[in-house]
């Protein structure tokens, strides 16, 4: 079987996958996102968007402070309707 | 002929996709990336169930084409039609689905009034306690990501250049007459440019010095984590804003129907989370233990009186494709290929009554 290195678990997104986009044209980090759905699973680009990163800085040649990193949204952690619902007057 | 689009949307790249097809040289200019508009951030909702009969016909126009383009572009669009069902929770605003069920049917769309009891028979975990009445129409959800994918892909296959971070700074205009844009410093000759700007439509329009006065709309939105697939039917609250839907994905996405702004911009806030939260499980209480993973902000424009601004302007070959206010995602791709009609042969057949002339403005 061929080795797979998983880059983005949630999504379940290999390297490859990750370099194939980059090679269609989704060549900026939004676009990345977007298109292969890497930091948009359950953890939210805490354990993946390190790795989009250097593939995109590897592949493209531009350092990652030229890339940035995708915009960061709340909430910091998952946060229950009910919880969220109490923060509800009337 | 050359034509630049100016916008990314679904109103731009569908645009540039019926012109590609007939041959025109179009070329797009958008000033971020793809999907950093209103297209990008839209929850997906696709209606057939409009208070104004002529966005029934450019809605049903459109389903017609998102199923055509997606085989001739080899893209799948992910829409998943299982139904759409608007909620009321007082009886005026039952009255306001009462005449859309009406125009519906006038179109040959299903549609049809339910009970706050029905509406189980669609959303089993509904709580018909929170609303006066309902109604179930034809429509669904779609995948906003690769319908623009998808026809960027189509447009790419016809020699459409899709040039992302290029903010066109200035429209060309001699004698009256279009003759280009500059964009990153660079002049690029064309004889038509389309303003499918979106949210940034009046700042486009000012660069030709052609008034337009669309209002900017903020909705936000946010997702929850995924779930089995749950709940088929999009589900709008009429009374509240408030709407939800499944993605393929499985994740539940929702927002609240957005209100003015000055400017486009695009920060979260915390008030809509718990209002969300709030107004989503009085309809589905069983949504209270599900997690919010992410929320997010988009800016859309709508005209005036909310009529799409589609057409030919004061300036001869600057053309207006905005005003779509939160239906484009539904309406587009049929105004797209009438505009494309009226580009190529000056034939107006449709969309006469979107004509930016229409609008009184003062400079």
């Amino acid at each position: 079987m061929k080795s797979r290195k998983i880059v983005c678990r949630c999504e379940d997104i290999t390297e490859e996958e990750i370099i194939h986009a980059i090679e269609e044209g989704y060549d900026d980090i939004e676009s990345l996102k977007r298109y292969t759905g890497a930091t948009t699973g359950a953890c939210q680009g805490k354990g993946c968007l390190m790795h989009i990163l250097r593939i995109l800085s590897q592949k493209t040649g531009k350092s990652p402070e030229e890339i940035g990193i995708t915009t960061q949204r709340p909430p910091v952690n998952p946060v229950p309707f009910y919880v969220l619902a109490e923060g509800e007057k009337e | 002929m050359r034509v630049a689009i100016i916008g990314s949307g679904i109103a731009g790249i569908s645009l540039a996709y019926f012109l590609a097809r007939s041959g025109i040289d179009v070329v797009v200019f958008e000033k971020r990336y793809p999907l950093y508009g209103a297209s990008g951030r839209s929850s997906g909702g696709i209606t057939l169930q409009f208070d104004k009969p002529e966005f029934v016909d450019l809605a049903k126009e459109s389903l017609k084409i998102y199923d055509r383009v997606q085989s001739e572009v080899g893209f799948n669009f992910l829409y998943r039609h299982d139904g759409y069902i608007k909620v009321a929770r007082n009886r005026e605003d039952l009255e306001k689905l009462e005449k859309e069920v009406r125009v519906a049917k006038t179109k040959g769309v299903k549609a049809k009034i339910i009970e706050p009891e029905d509406v189980k028979e669609f959303v089993p975990d509904f709580n018909p306690d929170a609303i006066e009445g309902a109604s179930y129409s034809e429509g669904g959800v779609i995948f906003p990501w690769p319908v623009i994918w998808g026809f960027a892909k189509g447009c790419k296959e016809m020699g459409v250049e899709i040039k992302k971070m290029s903010e066109v700074s200035e429209i060309i205009i001699e004698k009256g007459f279009v003759k280009g844009v500059k964009v990153n410093g660079e002049v690029y000759k064309a004889d038509y440019v389309v303003n499918a700007a979106g949210a940034w439509s009046n700042e486009v329009s000012s660069l030709a010095g052609v008034g337009l006065d669309n209002r900017i709309i903020k909705e936000e939105v946010c997702v929850s984590e995924s779930l089995k697939p749950y709940l088929d039917p999009y589900i709008l609250d009429v009374s509240t804003g408030v709407y939800l839907s499944q993605s393929v994905r499985g994740e539940i996405v929702g927002g609240i129907l957005g209100s003015e702004v000055e400017k486009p911009e695009t920060s979260s806030t915390f008030e809509f989370l718990t209002k969300y939260a709030k107004r989503a499980s009085e309809l589905i209480p069983k949504l209270k233990g599900l997690t919010i993973l992410r929320q997010w902000a988009g800016v859309y424009d709508v005209a005036k009186d909310e009529i799409p601004v589609v057409g030919l302007t004061s300036v001869s070959g600057f053309i207006q494709f905005n005003g779509l206010g939160k239906f484009g995602m539904c309406i587009a791709p049929a105004l797209a290929k009438e505009l494309a009609i009226l580009i190529i042969r000056g034939e107006n057949r449709k969309i006469e009554k979107f004509s930016p002339l229409r609008l009184k403005i003062h400079h």
